[in-house]
Protein backbone atom coordinates (compact mmCIF):
# COMPACT_ATOMS: atom_id res chain seq x y z
CA UNK A 1 0.00 0.00 0.00
CA UNK A 2 1.14 3.52 -0.80
CA UNK A 3 2.59 5.63 1.98
CA UNK A 4 1.67 8.87 3.62
CA UNK A 5 4.44 11.44 3.80
CA UNK A 6 4.70 14.00 6.60
CA UNK A 7 6.90 17.07 6.32
CA UNK A 8 7.68 18.94 9.52
CA UNK A 9 10.64 21.01 8.53
CA UNK A 10 10.92 24.22 6.59
CA UNK A 11 11.79 23.86 2.96
CA UNK A 12 10.87 23.99 -0.66
CA UNK A 13 9.02 21.50 -2.80
CA UNK A 14 9.58 21.57 -6.51
CA UNK A 15 9.35 19.41 -9.56
CA UNK A 16 12.55 17.90 -10.80
CA UNK A 17 12.23 16.09 -14.11
CA UNK A 18 9.76 13.31 -13.48
CA UNK A 19 9.90 13.46 -9.73
CA UNK A 20 9.40 15.76 -6.79
CA UNK A 21 12.30 17.18 -4.87
CA UNK A 22 12.06 18.46 -1.34
CA UNK A 23 14.84 20.78 -0.28
CA UNK A 24 14.71 20.82 3.48
CA UNK A 25 16.56 23.34 5.59
CA UNK A 26 17.61 20.65 8.02
CA UNK A 27 18.07 17.52 5.96
CA UNK A 28 18.91 18.84 2.53
CA UNK A 29 17.64 17.49 -0.77
CA UNK A 30 15.41 14.49 -0.84
CA UNK A 31 13.35 12.96 -3.64
CA UNK A 32 9.73 12.06 -2.98
CA UNK A 33 8.78 8.68 -4.46
CA UNK A 34 5.57 9.88 -6.14
CA UNK A 35 4.45 6.49 -7.40
CA UNK A 36 4.49 5.20 -3.86
CA UNK A 37 2.96 8.23 -2.14
CA UNK A 38 -0.69 8.26 -1.18
CA UNK A 39 -0.92 11.74 0.30
CA UNK A 40 1.21 14.49 1.75
CA UNK A 41 0.97 16.34 5.07
CA UNK A 42 2.69 19.69 5.36
CA UNK A 43 3.25 20.81 8.93
CA UNK A 44 6.35 22.84 8.29
CA UNK A 45 6.68 26.05 6.33
CA UNK A 46 6.90 24.62 2.84
CA UNK A 47 7.13 26.68 -0.33
CA UNK A 48 5.45 24.73 -3.03
CA UNK A 49 5.82 25.57 -6.70
CA UNK A 50 2.98 25.51 -9.21
CA UNK A 51 4.72 22.90 -11.31
CA UNK A 52 4.97 20.63 -8.29
CA UNK A 53 1.25 21.07 -7.66
CA UNK A 54 0.56 20.17 -11.27
CA UNK A 55 2.64 17.09 -10.80
CA UNK A 56 0.90 16.16 -7.54
CA UNK A 57 -2.42 16.54 -9.29
CA UNK A 58 -1.29 14.35 -12.14
CA UNK A 59 -0.15 11.72 -9.66
CA UNK A 60 -3.45 12.05 -7.77
CA UNK A 61 -1.88 13.00 -4.45
CA UNK A 62 -3.86 15.08 -1.92
CA UNK A 63 -1.89 17.63 0.11
CA UNK A 64 -3.10 18.49 3.61
CA UNK A 65 -1.88 21.77 5.08
CA UNK A 66 -1.45 22.41 8.76
CA UNK A 67 -0.37 25.61 10.41
CA UNK A 68 3.21 25.29 11.51
CA UNK A 69 2.93 27.25 14.72
CA UNK A 70 -0.38 25.96 16.07
CA UNK A 71 -0.80 22.73 14.14
CA UNK A 72 -4.32 23.73 13.09
CA UNK A 73 -5.71 22.17 9.94
CA UNK A 74 -5.78 24.78 7.21
CA UNK A 75 -7.04 23.00 4.15
CA UNK A 76 -6.44 20.41 1.50
CA UNK A 77 -5.19 20.64 -2.03
CA UNK A 78 -7.71 18.19 -3.45
CA UNK A 79 -6.58 17.56 -7.03
CA UNK A 80 -9.00 17.47 -9.92
CA UNK A 81 -11.35 14.52 -9.60
CA UNK A 82 -10.02 11.65 -11.64
CA UNK A 83 -12.75 9.18 -10.80
CA UNK A 84 -16.02 10.29 -12.26
CA UNK A 85 -19.26 8.49 -12.76
CA UNK A 86 -22.37 10.51 -13.59
CA UNK A 87 -24.52 7.78 -12.16
CA UNK A 88 -22.82 7.77 -8.75
CA UNK A 89 -22.90 11.54 -8.34
CA UNK A 90 -26.58 11.73 -9.29
CA UNK A 91 -27.43 8.99 -6.80
CA UNK A 92 -25.43 10.75 -4.09
CA UNK A 93 -27.29 14.00 -4.74
CA UNK A 94 -30.60 12.14 -4.80
CA UNK A 95 -29.90 10.72 -1.35
CA UNK A 96 -29.24 14.20 -0.07
CA UNK A 97 -32.25 15.88 -1.64
CA UNK A 98 -34.71 13.13 -0.67
CA UNK A 99 -34.97 13.99 3.03
CA UNK A 100 -36.11 10.55 4.11
CA UNK A 101 -33.19 8.91 2.34
CA UNK A 102 -30.85 11.45 3.87
CA UNK A 103 -32.19 10.82 7.40
CA UNK A 104 -31.82 7.06 6.89
CA UNK A 105 -28.14 7.40 6.07
CA UNK A 106 -27.54 9.94 8.82
CA UNK A 107 -29.18 7.53 11.26
CA UNK A 108 -26.83 4.74 10.24
CA UNK A 109 -23.85 7.03 10.75
CA UNK A 110 -25.00 7.99 14.25
CA UNK A 111 -25.70 4.34 14.94
CA UNK A 112 -22.14 3.55 13.90
CA UNK A 113 -20.71 6.37 15.95
CA UNK A 114 -22.46 5.37 19.18
CA UNK A 115 -21.70 1.68 18.58
CA UNK A 116 -18.02 2.46 18.20
CA UNK A 117 -18.00 4.50 21.40
CA UNK A 118 -19.60 1.48 23.06
CA UNK A 119 -16.82 -0.73 21.72
CA UNK A 120 -14.17 1.56 23.19
CA UNK A 121 -15.92 1.57 26.57
CA UNK A 122 -16.27 -2.21 26.49
CA UNK A 123 -12.56 -2.50 25.86
CA UNK A 124 -11.62 -0.34 28.84
CA UNK A 125 -14.34 -1.51 31.22
CA UNK A 126 -12.23 -4.36 32.58
CA UNK A 127 -8.89 -2.68 32.25
CA UNK A 128 -9.37 0.30 34.55
CA UNK A 129 -8.78 0.73 38.26
CA UNK A 130 -12.05 2.48 39.06
CA UNK A 131 -15.17 3.56 37.26
CA UNK A 132 -16.32 0.19 35.92
CA UNK A 133 -19.82 0.79 37.27
CA UNK A 134 -20.02 4.23 35.68
CA UNK A 135 -18.87 2.79 32.36
CA UNK A 136 -21.38 -0.06 32.55
CA UNK A 137 -24.14 2.47 33.20
CA UNK A 138 -23.22 4.47 30.11
CA UNK A 139 -22.98 1.32 28.00
CA UNK A 140 -26.54 0.50 29.09
CA UNK A 141 -27.65 4.02 28.24
CA UNK A 142 -26.10 3.69 24.80
CA UNK A 143 -27.95 0.46 24.22
CA UNK A 144 -31.28 2.19 24.89
CA UNK A 145 -30.24 5.15 22.78
CA UNK A 146 -29.42 2.90 19.85
CA UNK A 147 -32.81 1.23 20.11
CA UNK A 148 -34.53 4.61 20.08
CA UNK A 149 -32.67 5.96 17.06
CA UNK A 150 -35.33 4.56 14.72
CA UNK A 151 -37.79 7.08 16.08
CA UNK A 152 -35.70 10.08 15.08
CA UNK A 153 -37.20 11.65 11.96
CA UNK A 154 -35.03 14.75 11.72
CA UNK A 155 -31.32 15.29 11.23
CA UNK A 156 -31.31 17.67 14.22
CA UNK A 157 -32.68 14.95 16.52
CA UNK A 158 -29.94 12.61 15.38
CA UNK A 159 -27.30 15.28 15.92
CA UNK A 160 -28.67 15.83 19.42
CA UNK A 161 -28.57 12.09 20.17
CA UNK A 162 -24.96 12.01 19.11
CA UNK A 163 -24.19 15.06 21.20
CA UNK A 164 -25.69 13.49 24.34
CA UNK A 165 -23.84 10.25 23.75
CA UNK A 166 -20.56 12.02 23.25
CA UNK A 167 -21.03 14.03 26.44
CA UNK A 168 -21.57 10.85 28.48
CA UNK A 169 -18.67 9.21 26.71
CA UNK A 170 -16.29 12.08 27.42
CA UNK A 171 -17.34 12.11 31.06
CA UNK A 172 -15.68 8.69 31.38
CA UNK A 173 -12.31 9.76 30.00
CA UNK A 174 -10.96 10.56 33.47
CA UNK A 175 -11.50 6.92 34.51
CA UNK A 176 -9.76 5.63 31.41
CA UNK A 177 -6.82 8.03 31.52
CA UNK A 178 -6.28 8.42 35.28
CA UNK A 179 -3.62 11.05 34.91
CA UNK A 180 -3.83 14.32 36.85
CA UNK A 181 -2.07 16.14 34.05
CA UNK A 182 -4.83 15.26 31.61
CA UNK A 183 -8.24 15.97 33.12
CA UNK A 184 -11.10 16.12 30.69
CA UNK A 185 -13.00 19.03 32.38
CA UNK A 186 -15.12 19.89 29.37
CA UNK A 187 -14.90 19.73 25.62
CA UNK A 188 -13.39 22.92 24.23
CA UNK A 189 -12.56 23.47 20.61
CA UNK A 190 -11.24 26.44 18.67
CA UNK A 191 -9.23 26.87 20.82
CA UNK A 192 -8.79 23.83 23.02
CA UNK A 193 -8.31 25.00 26.59
CA UNK A 194 -6.57 22.02 28.09
CA UNK A 195 -4.15 19.31 27.03
CA UNK A 196 -6.66 16.53 26.51
CA UNK A 197 -8.83 18.79 24.38
CA UNK A 198 -5.78 19.73 22.35
CA UNK A 199 -5.17 16.04 21.68
CA UNK A 200 -8.79 15.35 20.73
CA UNK A 201 -8.89 18.32 18.37
CA UNK A 202 -5.63 17.45 16.69
CA UNK A 203 -6.57 13.79 16.36
CA UNK A 204 -10.01 14.55 14.96
CA UNK A 205 -8.66 16.97 12.38
CA UNK A 206 -6.24 14.28 11.23
CA UNK A 207 -9.05 11.76 11.06
CA UNK A 208 -11.03 14.09 8.77
CA UNK A 209 -8.09 14.39 6.38
CA UNK A 210 -7.47 10.64 6.32
CA UNK A 211 -11.10 10.01 5.36
CA UNK A 212 -10.83 12.80 2.79
CA UNK A 213 -7.78 11.21 1.19
CA UNK A 214 -9.64 7.91 0.99
CA UNK A 215 -12.74 9.60 -0.45
CA UNK A 216 -10.56 10.95 -3.24
CA UNK A 217 -9.93 7.35 -4.28
CA UNK A 218 -13.64 6.68 -4.71
CA UNK A 219 -16.42 8.01 -6.92
CA UNK A 220 -18.08 9.83 -4.04
CA UNK A 221 -18.12 13.62 -3.87
CA UNK A 222 -16.75 14.75 -0.50
CA UNK A 223 -18.87 17.92 -0.67
CA UNK A 224 -22.13 16.02 -0.23
CA UNK A 225 -22.46 14.70 3.29
CA UNK A 226 -25.64 13.37 4.84
CA UNK A 227 -25.42 14.00 8.55
CA UNK A 228 -23.39 17.18 8.12
CA UNK A 229 -25.23 19.44 5.77
CA UNK A 230 -23.78 20.45 2.50
CA UNK A 231 -22.95 23.97 1.58
CA UNK A 232 -20.79 23.03 -1.38
CA UNK A 233 -17.91 25.12 -0.15
CA UNK A 234 -16.39 22.65 2.22
CA UNK A 235 -16.06 18.94 2.54
CA UNK A 236 -18.63 17.19 4.65
CA UNK A 237 -18.88 13.52 3.66
CA UNK A 238 -15.52 12.95 5.33
CA UNK A 239 -16.88 14.43 8.57
CA UNK A 240 -19.77 11.93 8.41
CA UNK A 241 -17.59 8.88 7.93
CA UNK A 242 -15.03 10.09 10.48
CA UNK A 243 -17.74 9.84 13.17
CA UNK A 244 -17.44 6.07 12.90
CA UNK A 245 -13.65 5.99 13.07
CA UNK A 246 -12.87 8.72 15.60
CA UNK A 247 -13.56 6.53 18.64
CA UNK A 248 -11.51 3.55 17.53
CA UNK A 249 -8.68 5.37 15.81
CA UNK A 250 -8.27 8.73 17.54
CA UNK A 251 -9.60 8.10 21.04
CA UNK A 252 -7.94 4.72 21.43
CA UNK A 253 -4.67 6.27 20.28
CA UNK A 254 -4.94 9.10 22.80
CA UNK A 255 -5.58 6.65 25.64
CA UNK A 256 -2.66 4.49 24.70
CA UNK A 257 -0.28 7.44 24.23
CA UNK A 258 -1.17 8.80 27.66
CA UNK A 259 -1.35 5.51 29.51
CA UNK A 260 1.99 4.42 28.12
CA UNK A 261 3.37 7.87 29.00
CA UNK A 262 4.54 8.46 25.45
CA UNK A 263 3.08 11.94 25.76
CA UNK A 264 3.29 14.11 28.87
CA UNK A 265 3.01 17.71 30.03
CA UNK A 266 6.23 18.62 28.28
CA UNK A 267 4.67 18.01 24.88
CA UNK A 268 2.24 20.89 25.17
CA UNK A 269 2.70 24.62 24.71
CA UNK A 270 0.64 27.30 26.34
CA UNK A 271 -0.35 30.07 23.99
CA UNK A 272 -2.17 33.26 24.92
CA UNK A 273 -5.58 31.63 24.84
CA UNK A 274 -5.01 28.03 23.94
CA UNK A 275 -3.11 24.93 24.92
CA UNK A 276 -1.68 23.05 21.99
CA UNK A 277 0.45 20.07 21.22
CA UNK A 278 4.06 21.03 20.61
CA UNK A 279 5.85 20.10 17.42
CA UNK A 280 7.57 17.23 19.21
CA UNK A 281 4.19 16.08 20.51
CA UNK A 282 2.68 16.26 17.04
CA UNK A 283 5.48 14.11 15.68
CA UNK A 284 4.91 11.43 18.30
CA UNK A 285 1.16 11.54 17.75
CA UNK A 286 1.50 11.19 13.99
CA UNK A 287 4.09 8.44 14.15
CA UNK A 288 1.82 6.33 16.33
CA UNK A 289 -1.27 7.19 14.31
CA UNK A 290 0.44 6.13 11.10
CA UNK A 291 1.47 2.89 12.79
CA UNK A 292 -2.10 2.26 13.88
CA UNK A 293 -3.46 2.87 10.38
CA UNK A 294 -1.08 0.29 8.97
CA UNK A 295 -2.08 -2.41 11.43
CA UNK A 296 -4.08 -5.14 9.78
CA UNK A 297 -6.92 -7.36 10.88
CA UNK A 298 -8.72 -10.22 9.25
CA UNK A 299 -11.80 -8.99 7.40
CA UNK A 300 -14.65 -11.46 7.35
CA UNK A 301 -16.34 -10.26 4.17
CA UNK A 302 -13.11 -10.27 2.17
CA UNK A 303 -11.56 -13.25 3.88
CA UNK A 304 -8.16 -11.64 4.19
CA UNK A 305 -6.22 -9.07 6.16
CA UNK A 306 -6.93 -5.39 5.66
CA UNK A 307 -5.32 -2.37 7.29
CA UNK A 308 -7.22 0.09 9.43
CA UNK A 309 -6.78 2.69 6.69
CA UNK A 310 -8.30 0.28 4.20
CA UNK A 311 -11.30 -0.19 6.47
CA UNK A 312 -12.11 3.46 5.88
CA UNK A 313 -12.05 2.94 2.13
CA UNK A 314 -14.28 -0.11 2.49
CA UNK A 315 -16.72 1.99 4.51
CA UNK A 316 -16.90 4.46 1.63
CA UNK A 317 -17.48 1.61 -0.80
CA UNK A 318 -20.35 0.45 1.40
CA UNK A 319 -21.87 3.92 1.30
CA UNK A 320 -21.53 3.98 -2.48
CA UNK A 321 -23.30 0.62 -2.68
CA UNK A 322 -26.08 2.04 -0.53
CA UNK A 323 -26.40 5.03 -2.86
CA UNK A 324 -26.58 2.74 -5.89
CA UNK A 325 -29.36 0.92 -4.03
CA UNK A 326 -27.64 -2.40 -4.20
CA UNK A 327 -27.01 -2.98 -0.53
CA UNK A 328 -28.26 -1.17 2.53
CA UNK A 329 -25.47 0.51 4.46
CA UNK A 330 -24.61 -0.95 7.85
CA UNK A 331 -21.78 0.82 9.63
CA UNK A 332 -18.58 -0.93 10.53
CA UNK A 333 -18.48 -2.43 13.99
CA UNK A 334 -15.17 -3.26 15.55
CA UNK A 335 -15.08 -6.84 16.74
CA UNK A 336 -12.71 -6.70 19.66
CA UNK B 1 -24.55 3.00 -25.14
CA UNK B 2 -21.58 1.96 -27.25
CA UNK B 3 -20.79 -1.67 -26.53
CA UNK B 4 -17.05 -2.32 -26.58
CA UNK B 5 -14.84 -5.38 -26.61
CA UNK B 6 -14.27 -4.93 -22.88
CA UNK B 7 -17.99 -5.36 -22.24
CA UNK B 8 -18.01 -8.49 -24.41
CA UNK B 9 -15.03 -9.88 -22.55
CA UNK B 10 -16.59 -9.43 -19.12
CA UNK B 11 -20.05 -10.53 -20.24
CA UNK B 12 -18.93 -14.14 -20.06
CA UNK B 13 -17.14 -13.68 -16.76
CA UNK B 14 -19.17 -11.31 -14.58
CA UNK B 15 -22.37 -9.49 -15.54
CA UNK B 16 -22.01 -7.20 -12.55
CA UNK B 17 -18.71 -5.95 -13.88
CA UNK B 18 -20.42 -5.19 -17.21
CA UNK B 19 -22.93 -3.02 -15.36
CA UNK B 20 -20.26 -1.20 -13.33
CA UNK B 21 -18.20 -0.52 -16.46
CA UNK B 22 -21.26 0.71 -18.31
CA UNK B 23 -21.84 3.28 -15.55
CA UNK B 24 -18.28 4.50 -15.68
CA UNK B 25 -17.33 2.89 -12.38
CA UNK B 26 -13.80 1.56 -12.83
CA UNK B 27 -12.07 -0.93 -10.58
CA UNK B 28 -9.52 0.08 -7.97
CA UNK B 29 -6.69 1.44 -10.09
CA UNK B 30 -4.13 0.77 -7.39
CA UNK B 31 -4.87 -2.94 -7.35
CA UNK B 32 -1.65 -4.90 -7.64
CA UNK B 33 -2.98 -7.18 -10.37
CA UNK B 34 -3.93 -4.20 -12.50
CA UNK B 35 -0.47 -2.79 -11.94
CA UNK B 36 1.05 -6.07 -12.99
CA UNK B 37 -1.10 -6.19 -16.11
CA UNK B 38 -0.04 -2.69 -17.11
CA UNK B 39 3.57 -3.63 -16.56
CA UNK B 40 3.27 -6.75 -18.72
CA UNK B 41 1.56 -4.76 -21.46
CA UNK B 42 4.28 -2.12 -21.44
CA UNK B 43 7.20 -4.51 -21.31
CA UNK B 44 6.37 -7.50 -23.47
CA UNK B 45 6.39 -7.90 -27.23
CA UNK B 46 8.21 -4.57 -27.37
CA UNK B 47 9.75 -5.38 -30.71
CA UNK B 48 6.82 -6.75 -32.61
CA UNK B 49 3.94 -4.91 -31.05
CA UNK B 50 1.58 -4.32 -33.93
CA UNK B 51 -1.46 -2.93 -32.24
CA UNK B 52 -3.88 -1.38 -34.68
CA UNK B 53 -6.68 0.95 -33.74
CA UNK B 54 -9.72 1.16 -35.97
CA UNK B 55 -12.82 2.96 -34.79
CA UNK B 56 -13.38 1.79 -31.23
CA UNK B 57 -11.53 -1.47 -31.54
CA UNK B 58 -7.89 -2.19 -30.92
CA UNK B 59 -6.47 -5.41 -32.29
CA UNK B 60 -3.19 -6.95 -31.18
CA UNK B 61 -1.81 -7.87 -34.58
CA UNK B 62 -2.80 -8.01 -38.23
CA UNK B 63 -1.12 -9.83 -41.09
CA UNK B 64 -1.92 -10.72 -44.64
CA UNK B 65 -1.95 -14.27 -45.87
CA UNK B 66 -2.28 -14.01 -49.63
CA UNK B 67 -5.52 -12.13 -50.09
CA UNK B 68 -6.71 -12.87 -46.58
CA UNK B 69 -6.48 -10.49 -43.63
CA UNK B 70 -5.72 -12.32 -40.38
CA UNK B 71 -6.40 -10.64 -37.07
CA UNK B 72 -4.50 -12.07 -34.12
CA UNK B 73 -5.51 -11.66 -30.49
CA UNK B 74 -2.87 -12.52 -27.92
CA UNK B 75 -3.98 -13.92 -24.58
CA UNK B 76 -2.07 -14.87 -21.50
CA UNK B 77 -3.99 -18.10 -21.09
CA UNK B 78 -6.91 -19.98 -22.55
CA UNK B 79 -8.70 -19.77 -19.23
CA UNK B 80 -11.41 -17.48 -20.54
CA UNK B 81 -11.74 -19.00 -23.96
CA UNK B 82 -15.36 -18.13 -24.49
CA UNK B 83 -14.72 -14.49 -23.66
CA UNK B 84 -11.73 -14.48 -25.98
CA UNK B 85 -13.67 -16.03 -28.86
CA UNK B 86 -16.49 -13.55 -28.69
CA UNK B 87 -14.14 -10.65 -28.26
CA UNK B 88 -12.35 -11.62 -31.46
CA UNK B 89 -15.65 -12.24 -33.20
CA UNK B 90 -16.65 -8.72 -32.19
CA UNK B 91 -13.47 -7.38 -33.83
CA UNK B 92 -14.12 -9.36 -36.99
CA UNK B 93 -17.68 -8.08 -37.11
CA UNK B 94 -16.60 -4.47 -36.54
CA UNK B 95 -14.04 -4.77 -39.33
CA UNK B 96 -16.69 -6.27 -41.58
CA UNK B 97 -18.89 -3.26 -41.01
CA UNK B 98 -15.97 -1.14 -42.20
CA UNK B 99 -15.78 -3.28 -45.32
CA UNK B 100 -12.88 -5.47 -44.28
CA UNK B 101 -13.33 -9.20 -44.37
CA UNK B 102 -10.96 -10.89 -42.00
CA UNK B 103 -10.29 -14.18 -40.31
CA UNK B 104 -9.29 -14.42 -36.67
CA UNK B 105 -6.72 -16.23 -34.64
CA UNK B 106 -6.49 -16.54 -30.89
CA UNK B 107 -2.88 -16.83 -29.76
CA UNK B 108 -1.79 -18.37 -26.49
CA UNK B 109 1.99 -18.05 -26.72
CA UNK B 110 2.64 -19.41 -23.24
CA UNK B 111 0.62 -22.52 -24.01
CA UNK B 112 1.98 -22.77 -27.55
CA UNK B 113 -1.55 -22.95 -28.87
CA UNK B 114 -3.57 -21.11 -31.45
CA UNK B 115 -7.20 -21.29 -32.41
CA UNK B 116 -9.10 -20.15 -35.45
CA UNK B 117 -12.13 -17.94 -35.14
CA UNK B 118 -14.29 -17.29 -38.15
CA UNK B 119 -17.15 -14.92 -38.79
CA UNK B 120 -20.30 -16.77 -39.90
CA UNK B 121 -23.93 -15.69 -40.16
CA UNK B 122 -24.76 -17.98 -37.31
CA UNK B 123 -22.10 -16.67 -34.97
CA UNK B 124 -23.02 -13.13 -35.89
CA UNK B 125 -26.54 -13.83 -34.63
CA UNK B 126 -25.14 -15.06 -31.34
CA UNK B 127 -22.92 -11.99 -31.05
CA UNK B 128 -25.91 -9.74 -31.65
CA UNK B 129 -27.75 -11.48 -28.84
CA UNK B 130 -24.82 -10.86 -26.51
CA UNK B 131 -24.63 -7.20 -27.48
CA UNK B 132 -28.32 -6.79 -26.92
CA UNK B 133 -28.07 -8.46 -23.52
CA UNK B 134 -25.20 -6.16 -22.55
CA UNK B 135 -27.41 -3.18 -23.39
CA UNK B 136 -30.13 -4.68 -21.21
CA UNK B 137 -27.74 -5.12 -18.29
CA UNK B 138 -26.50 -1.56 -18.65
CA UNK B 139 -30.07 -0.25 -18.53
CA UNK B 140 -30.83 -1.92 -15.21
CA UNK B 141 -31.22 0.74 -12.51
CA UNK B 142 -29.43 -1.40 -9.92
CA UNK B 143 -26.29 -3.49 -10.53
CA UNK B 144 -26.57 -7.29 -10.51
CA UNK B 145 -25.65 -8.59 -7.04
CA UNK B 146 -22.10 -9.91 -6.62
CA UNK B 147 -21.63 -13.64 -6.96
CA UNK B 148 -18.56 -15.28 -5.55
CA UNK B 149 -16.73 -16.90 -8.46
CA UNK B 150 -13.15 -17.92 -8.98
CA UNK B 151 -12.47 -14.69 -10.84
CA UNK B 152 -13.22 -12.63 -7.70
CA UNK B 153 -9.93 -13.66 -6.14
CA UNK B 154 -7.89 -11.52 -8.47
CA UNK B 155 -10.49 -9.03 -9.56
CA UNK B 156 -9.76 -5.36 -8.87
CA UNK B 157 -13.43 -4.85 -7.92
CA UNK B 158 -13.26 -7.45 -5.16
CA UNK B 159 -12.99 -4.97 -2.31
CA UNK B 160 -15.86 -2.97 -3.69
CA UNK B 161 -18.06 -6.02 -4.20
CA UNK B 162 -17.29 -7.70 -0.91
CA UNK B 163 -16.94 -4.74 1.43
CA UNK B 164 -19.38 -5.37 4.24
CA UNK B 165 -19.50 -5.83 7.97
Amino acid sequence: MKKTLYIFQKGRLRRKDNSLLFEGEETGKKFIPVEDTNDLYLFGEVDISKSSMEFLSQKEICVHYFNQYYGYYMGTFYPREHLNSGHVILKQAEHYIDYEKRVDLARQIIFGSISQMTQVLNYYKNRIVSGADEITAVIDDFKKQLENLDQAKEIEELMAEEGHAREKYYSLFDYIIQNKDFPFEKRTKRPPLNRLNALISFGNSLCYTIVLSETYKTYLDPRIGFLHSTNFRRFSLNLDVAEIFKPIIVDRLIFSLLNRKQLNKKHFDKHTNAILLSEEGRKIFIRELDERLKQTKKHRGLGRNVSNRRLIRLELYKIQKHLLEEKEYKPYKAQW
Amino acid sequence: MAVTATHIWYYFICKREVWLLSRGIAADQEDENLDLGRFIDRNTYQKNKKEIVAGNIKVDRVRKEGEEVVVGEVKKSSRFKESSRYQLLFYLDSLRQMGIEARGELLFPQEKKREKVEWTEEKKKELDKVVEDIRKIAKKPVPPAPKKINFCKKCAYREYCWAEG
